[in-house]
């Protein structure tokens, strides 16, 4: 559904984004994650066809985003980083005049603005001027702009950006309902976001793909990580040196008060039965011990920002679909 | 041309039920009420003198359209050449203050698309305002006899004018996301329009000195004014709207690539 190669787009000698590869399956939801200034949204612009890219290519539907623009944008909803809403309309009127502006038949744009309203609970504000609505509903207005023409391609800039828990929810609800129906790239740099909602993850860092793959497949590559985080009652600074000294035991850090602690180990499990015989013999009062695998978290801090423990030092993780 | 559609329809709708709109039309017509009746008073007063010394005033005829409803025109073009930038300064400047302008620029509509919607919309809302400054000719029909064609072919000539001055303003608003900046910068190409014929008496070769006549708008609307349209006419008011417009498409279009 969705080709980019060699997608590159610099400003003056700034690389914002450079030779990305990659494709999007008819139905699939992909999640681009990286930290801010990645190159997320400017990649999301040339795919909508907004901005133009100083080389490389990008089709969508079979069609080339910048010989065919109009066919492409056809078959496009994009939600931008800022909602593009007008504060003078109301709800309804501005949704009536998105679908018309994408070319909706006149006899299915009501139902279509229903069907928006509906998915994005918006029922309630649907005559109300724009711009006396709250950020979050600016928000789900712009969500239900981008889902009022029924496009194949959904493009969300961040779309739970403003929103409150409940509605943070809601709209991973309504992106797992799209599923299926509807193509769908969405950016994000909060990662629960992608665990909840995305099949497949596109990490990018600095203009560059340094991961893409299913969420499954990218945890599983981060073999032998773990971490273990304890507590005990007795605050001791030796603690720390004596765990340092267990076979297995990558790193130790202080945590947020002196009685807690977090260990990098090896993925083994006798580790953690170790350390928790090491504490109960040296009489620190053992509270709390729990063993967490390595999440999308570490993945992503790891690949973007570096980190430099000692099995993944400076490696990049190459991986392809 | 649905897309066209839609956004005329959005912008004029925009021009009728923003409240500055219609507070513009109630200032303008106020003002124009009070300079009416005055201009209407000295005709009258002109012509009752004429009268009475018909004998000695050579047969020269005092004429109400030169008399009164030129004057009224020239009073409607220096409001308009302020009140056309502020109503269309916004056309684009707040799209893209409002990033609203992405989802014009992400919707299967191209940007001449855009231009003319919007220009269309301008034009109907200064048509708005037109047809309030004809009402007070029409008035006058009431108890005076009045010769339509010339006086209809004047407010064209003033249309055309402000047509002119749309696009123009058209073509500011869409270099900025400042909605002031683009104001001040579509007053200063309406003002300078007028200036654009003072070339004429600065050059000395005939060729340049007949550009200058030609561009020169005061000559154009002078004939239009008196009751004549000349084809020339046309064609200068048609390219200077057509050279602004697609000035501004360029530079919508120039966003996508930029």
């Amino acid at each position: 559904m969705i080709e980019v190669s060699q997608l590159t787009k610099k400003y003056g000698d700034h690389v914002a984004i450079d030779s990305l590869n990659f494709t999007v399956k008819k139905g699939e939801v992909v999640g681009f994650l990286g930290p801010n200034g990645a190159g997320k949204s400017t990649t999301m612009k040339i795919i909508t066809g907004f901005m133009a890219p100083s080389s490389g290519a990008a089709q969508i539907a079979g069609y080339d985003v910048f010989e065919n623009p109009i066919e492409v944008k056809r078959r496009i909803g994009y939600l931008p980083e800022t909602p593009p809403v007008y504060l003078d309309m109301n709800v309804e009127e501005y949704l009536s005049y998105v679908a018309e502006l994408k070319g909706v038949e006149k006899e299915r744009r009501l139902q279509l603005v229903n069907r928006a309203v509906e998915k994005t609970n918006l029922g309630q504000v649907r005559r109300r001027l724009i711009h006396n609505l709250s950020k979050g509903f600016k928000q789900r207005v712009g969500i239900a702009q981008a889902l009022v023409s029924d496009p194949e391609v959904l493009i969300l800039d961040e779309p739970t950006v403003g929103l409150d828990p409940k509605q943070v929810a809601e709209i991973r609800d309504l992106i797992k309902e799209l599923r299926g129906q509807h193509t769908i790239i969405l950016s994000t740099h909060i990662l629960p976001e992608v665990q909840a909602t995305c099949e497949r993850i596109i990490i990018i860092h600095r203009g560059k793909i340094v991961a893409q793959d299913s969420l499954a497949n990218l945890s599983a590559l981060q073999s032998g990580g773990r971490k273990v985080h304890l507590k005990v009652r007795k605050s001791a600074a030796e603690l720390g040196a004596k765990l340092k000294g267990i076979r297995g035991i990558q790193k130790v850090v202080s945590g947020a008060t002196p009685q807690d602690w977090e260990l990098d180990t090896e993925s083994d499990d006798e580790i953690v039965e170790t350390v928790a015989r090491e504490i109960i013999a040296g009489g620190y009062g053992l509270l709390e011990i729990g063993s967490v695998k390595a999440d999308l978290e570490d993945i992503f801090l790891k690949l973007t920002y570096g980190d430099s423990s000692p099995n993944g030092s400076g490696q990049r993780m190459e991986v392809h679909a | 041309m649905r897309p066209i559609i839609a956004i005329f329809r959005k912008e004029f709708k925009g021009f009728l039920f923003n409240p500055n709109f219609l507070l513009v039309c109630a200032l303008m017509a106020t003002l124009l009420s009070f300079l009416y009746p005055i201009s209407l008073r000295s005709f009258q007063d002109q012509a009752r003198n004429a009268m009475m010394f018909a004998h000695n005033s050579g047969g020269q005829q005092l004429n109400i359209h030169y008399g009164v409803f030129l004057k009224h025109l020239s009073y409607l073009n220096l409001m308009l050449i302020l009140v056309v930038p502020a109503l269309t300064m916004r056309l684009f400047a707040e799209e893209k203050k409002m990033k609203t302008f992405d989802l014009l620029l992400t919707s299967p509509i191209t940007s001449a698309q855009i231009v003319i919607g919007k220009y269309l919309a301008a034009l109907a809302a200064i048509f708005v305002i037109m047809l309030l400054a004809f009402l007070y000719p029409l008035s006058t029909a009431y108890f005076a006899k009045i010769n339509w064609g010339p006086l209809v072919v004047a407010f064209l000539g003033i249309f055309l004018v402000a047509a002119v001055y749309a696009a123009m303003s058209l073509f500011c608003s869409s270099l900025t996301e400042s909605a002031i900046v683009a104001f001040a910068m579509a007053v200063l190409f309406n003002i300078s329009i007028w200036f654009v014929g003072v070339g004429v008496e600065v050059v000395d070769s005939s060729t340049a000195r007949s550009v200058f006549e030609h561009i020169s708008l005061n000559q154009h609307l002078t004939a239009m004014v008196e009751g004549t349209v000349r084809s020339s006419t046309l064609i200068f008011f048609g390219s200077a709207i057509f050279l602004f417009g697609f000035l501004s498409e360029r530079v919508i279009e120039s966003s996508r690539w930029r």
